[in-house]
């Protein structure tokens, strides 16, 4: 007698990382179920939501929170225990938070995943580069990349392409903005090595989303589509015949006598509970609820590092005024920026470090700053004019070192709508980024002395870049690690985390695509066994 | 055993050489020629699947009676034409009659039929010595229907409607009206499309190029009447709408046209262009009579009630995850105006084009504004790719009606109205004309008799399903 499943494979989550696992499933011919703990939105009124906002800066507002499935922004949804506030925006739809993310899509470099051995610090990939590189050019492909194919990418002013690429980047880079070119200009003759950024906003028609046409607003919501997010590839699911559950919120995944995971029992908004079965499991549902599932369910974690080793690329920012105007805010709300501290032996010493240039719109910003200083009237009119031309805006990244201390777990106390626990974190920032950020500090000086500039804020303290890594972490050993090189669980060999909480070191690099080659590869394996 | 294969193979190879070898007699020159009529009559628009072999066929042509894939017209020997004769390639391409049998009308050999001996020898040196062998069939194959299956019915039809001459040579030498007139009625067969059809299906003379539908789009009205027509375009509109499917204050292509420009159109000579233009100045006018104005001529949009769009909405989780309204001004400032802007004026640059000055807004039918929001516009130009998302899977029919509703009365033509019900009709490819509802029954009544087989062309009307990725 055959056992009868629901489905071959079920989906925990339908961002970019879960859609397109599922999507590569059924690709292969399996039955596949996604389940959302939010809901499908139309984008059109998601844009309504942000048009109509007044609180234009908040990432996260133009999405619903709802109390039975809340963003990051509920409040006391994170509570927090350490030195650092770690509060990443973080949504509950269909597509998941790439809806607002600024759609960077960078490889990791092949030292990136050798750390430890190279500079004596963190962890190894259990993965190789060359391993991992055909997965990078599906997700590329998968996500319609523009990106250059002739860059060293690793900032260290090499003559050609760096990392090695089998594929070309499926969309070629977008011209660069007058901002991008000035700044190049007057820093590169200083030693600053500028690259573009691979990003998922297409500048061509991309399977069925337009060209980008710039209208900066790629956070919260890109208004016409042609940032990818998530949801391309949840309807891609659907219309290939797969099953996208929305308002099925996971709470349970439940062993069976075998060690193998038999079910996935989900509750919904009115409250009823449903156990579906499948052969296989991929939780897809972030870097923060993937571990939560997982440690409610008391699953996969033998190691006893499911929740530990939470990683951001914690981050601090500089604004100035330069001599010039730049006129910031055209076209795409980042393009690249400077790479020096990517990669070298300093590595052993501090953290690697990118220096992103910001190219938001800074009306908004400035304005705040010159309300907060009391200015008003013509002279605010006159000083928005000026600065909005002249505003420079450098976000930098900084490598965290995995630490078990730094961990999310599910709330002991505090629960949401749906009785499931909320969660807390514990995050504290290292000496690796502090010795990192004098580094940061020394180059802002730099910057603002090469471009004539004027200081508006050069000691930010540490931000938060959503980046969320570590928390199921890869590894070649059980004992340390919570999922092996296929992403697949040391202790439940039909359960697999399709999340960036699989990368052990995490570079300076958004991670996102990574999470998706890393889904495309879990998925090729998924389907050679099911 | 080996050797004799290889020496076999040495022969096929040797065999095979014949085909690009570049003779010293003009070889070079016919196949260049060739190349660009197939251009002209864009061969490949349905004898290429997207993503696939040149000339390999497969594309899939969906008609109301059912699916007819275009076939493998490459030089291979077993699958394509490569064993054709000129003769026989000419007895296809302008009388619909192929070795194998009677072709559908889908291919457009009555107006073919107008080829000049030289461009079809041209044409047939290109398919033969200047296209590579295609050696497999398409994946899918033609299957309707009966009466439809009967391909040698068309036959009847063939004597009543397909009896154009071929051109003399010297008649269709580059530049003048003439050119035009063999470019437009010939090589590119705008009449297919843009001319509309009698009961048998076949093309309504009296309205030359007056506008038709198909498939859910309405091809329009391009004779040279002012109102109705084209008249009213500068000879630059309508080039640059040829080269680039689009002329700023005019129109835009989408749907077939779109890909009628994209392999075909945008490839032509600046001469052939003005040709063009040069004749369907001359094509008699034909007047839409409840048309008073033309479709371009809406240019100032009624103002918006800036205080109702900036109005606070309802920001409880469930009102904002809702995406159901059916208010026009809600869905059109939410999904189309970050392109086509607040008062439907496009980008300065009009990349993003005008909602107002523009035929599918302000002209006598919505049919091609609907279409365009629920399938969407992408079109490859000698100028950059332009792509519109579509709405269909974001909008309902209510919602595409309401969005549509509120564009028309703002921007255009606000005696149209459109409802769901019709915007349901068009997402299933508008209404089906008489035959293809009727030819089965009677048939099977026996009532047709020898009349019944004229009825199939139908096929005529086949519209082009969107290729997928």
């Amino acid at each position: 007698m055959t056992t009868q499943y629901d489905a071959d494979v079920i989906v925990v989550g339908s961002g970019a990382v879960g859609s397109n696992a599922a999507y590569e499933l059924l690709k292969q011919g399996k039955s596949v179920i996604v389940l959302e703990s939010g809901k499908w939105i139309p984008r059109w009124k998601i844009v309504e939501n942000f048009r109509s906002s007044p609180r234009k800066g908040n990432h996260n507002d133009p999405y619903p929170n709802q109390p039975w499935a809340p963003t990051s922004f509920s409040p006391d949804y994170i509570e927090n225990t350490g030195n650092f506030k770690f509060l990443p925006g973080m949504l509950r739809l269909v597509g998941g938070t790439t809806w607002h993310w600024a759609a960077a899509t960078w490889r990791f470099l092949p030292n990136d995943m050798k750390l430890r051995t190279l500079y004596g610090v963190g962890r190894d990939w259990p993965i190789s580069y060359d391993e991992l590189e055909p997965y990078y050019g599906r997700a590329e492909f998968n996500l319609g990349v523009a990106g250059s194919d002739t860059q060293d990418q690793s900032g260290q002013g090499g003559a050609g392409q760096f990392p090695h690429r089998s594929t070309p980047y499926p969309v070629p880079p977008e011209a660069e903005t007058y901002y991008f070119q000035r700044l190049k200009a007057r820093l590169a003759p200083e030693g600053f090595n500028f690259i573009h950024e691979p990003n998922a906003r297409t500048n061509q028609p991309w399977d069925g989303r337009p060209g980008c046409s710039g209208n900066n607003n790629c956070m919260p919501v890109c208004p016409i589509g042609a940032m990818y997010s998530g949801d391309v590839h949840a309807k891609h699911v659907v219309k290939m015949g797969g099953k996208v559950i929305e308002d099925a919120t996971v709470y349970k995944l439940e062993k069976g006598s075998d060690g193998k995971i038999v079910a996935a029992h989900y509750r919904t908004s009115d409250h009823k509970d449903i156990r579906l079965t499948a052969r296989y499991f991929i939780i897809a549902a972030n870097g923060l609820e993937t571990p939560k599932l997982l440690l409610m369910s008391d699953v996969a974690n033998s190691s006893d590092q499911v929740g530990r080793n939470l990683m951001d690329h914690t981050g601090m920012g500089l604004q100035f005024l330069a001599d010039e105007p730049l006129w910031p805010g055209r076209g795409q709300v980042q393009q690249g920026g400077i790479f020096n501290w990517r990669d070298g032996e300093f590595r052993r010493e501090h953290s690697a470090i990118k220096h992103a240039l910001t190219n938001t719109v800074p009306n908004r910003a400035i304005t705040q700053h010159l309300l907060s200083q009391g200015i008003v009237g013509p002279e605010l009119d006159e000083k928005i004019k000026d600065w909005a031309a002249r505003w420079v805006d450098i976000s930098s990244v900084f490598e965290l070192l995995p630490n078990p201390e730094n961990r999310i777990q599910p709330s002991a106390i505090r629960k949401d709508a749906l009785g499931i626990p909320t969660m807390t974190i514990h995050y504290n920032t290292d000496d690796y980024i502090e010795r990192g950020a004098v580094k940061a500090k020394a180059d802002y000086a730099k910057f603002v002395q090469t471009m004539g500039g004027t200081v508006i804020n050069d000691n930010t303290g540490w931000q938060n870049r959503d980046h969320i890594m570590g928390t199921v972490i890869m590894g070649n050993d059980a004992k340390t690690s919570v999922v092996d090189k296929d992403c697949r669980s040391w202790d439940h060999s039909n359960l697999f985390m399709a999340t960036t909480g699989v990368i052990p070191a995490c570079g300076v690099v958004n991670p996102t695509l990574t999470g998706v080659a890393f889904a495309i590869r879990a998925a090729d394996i998924i389907a050679k066994e099911v | 055993m080996t050797r004799s294969l290889i020496a076999g193979l040495g022969l096929l190879t040797l065999a095979a050489i014949p085909h690009f070898a570049m003779a010293q007699d003009g070889t070079d020159d016919l196949i260049k020629k060739g190349a660009y009529i197939a251009r002209a009559a864009d061969c490949m628009a349905c004898h290429t699947n997207p993503g696939g072999k040149d000339y390999g066929g497969g594309y899939v042509i969906s008609s109301p009676l059912g699916d007819i894939i275009a076939s493998n017209i490459s030089p291979s020997k077993t699958y394509g034409i490569g064993n054709w004769s000129e003769g026989q390639f000419a007895k296809a391409v302008r009388e619909g009659v192929a070795p194998e049998g009677n072709l559908y009308p889908a291919m457009p050999y009555t107006a073919y039929s107008g080829i000049s001996d030289a461009d079809i020898h041209a044409l047939y040196v290109y398919f033969m010595k200047g296209t590579k062998p295609v050696d497999e069939a398409p994946v899918k194959k033609t299957n309707l229907p009966f009466p439809f299956s009967q391909r040698w019915l068309m036959a009847g039809w063939n004597v009543l409607y397909a009896s154009g001459k071929p051109m003399p040579a010297a008649t269709t030498q580059e530049g003048g009206a003439k050119r035009g007139e063999y470019l437009v009625n010939v090589l590119a067969h705008c009449s297919t499309c843009h001319t509309p059809r009698n009961i048998a299906m076949s093309e309504d003379q009296s309205r030359f190029l007056g506008g038709a539908d198909l498939g859910g789009w309405h091809a329009p009205n391009i004779t040279s009447d002012p109102v109705s027509g084209i008249g009213g375009w500068s000879v630059e509109d309508i080039k640059s709408y040829l080269r680039d499917g689009s002329a700023h204050g005019k129109s835009q292509a989408a749907g077939g046209m779109a890909e009628a420009v994209e392999h075909s159109l945008r490839h032509l000579t600046d001469s052939d262009l003005s040709s063009i233009v040069e004749y369907l100045r001359t094509v008699k006018p034909v007047r839409d009579p409840n048309q008073k104005v033309p479709g371009f001529s809406f240019s100032t949009p009624k103002p918006a009630d800036i205080a109702k769009l900036d109005a606070p909405i309802d920001r409880s989780p469930d009102a904002m995850t809702l995406g159901t309204s059916t208010n026009g001004a809600e869905l059109y400032t939410g999904a189309c105006a970050s392109c086509h802007q607040l008062n439907g004026q496009g980008t300065h640059d009009q990349f993003y084009p005008s909602l107002t000055s523009n035929t599918i807004v302000g002209g006598p039918t919505s049919q091609n504004l609907v279409m365009a929001i629920l399938k969407g516009v992408d079109r490859a130009t000698n100028n950059g790719t332009v792509a519109m998302p579509a709405f269909e899977g974001q909008l309902n029919n209510e919602q595409v009606a309401a969005v549509a509703n509120y564009v028309l009365s703002r921007f255009g033509n606000d005696a149209l109205h459109v409802s769901a019900s019709d915007v349901e009709l068009l997402k299933r490819g508008g209404p089906k004309p008489f035959i293809a509802r009727y030819a089965h029954s009677m048939s099977v009544a026996g009532i047709a008799a020898a009349g019944l087989f004229v009825l199939i062309i139908i096929f005529l009307l086949a519209r082009r399903k969107v290729a997928t990725r």
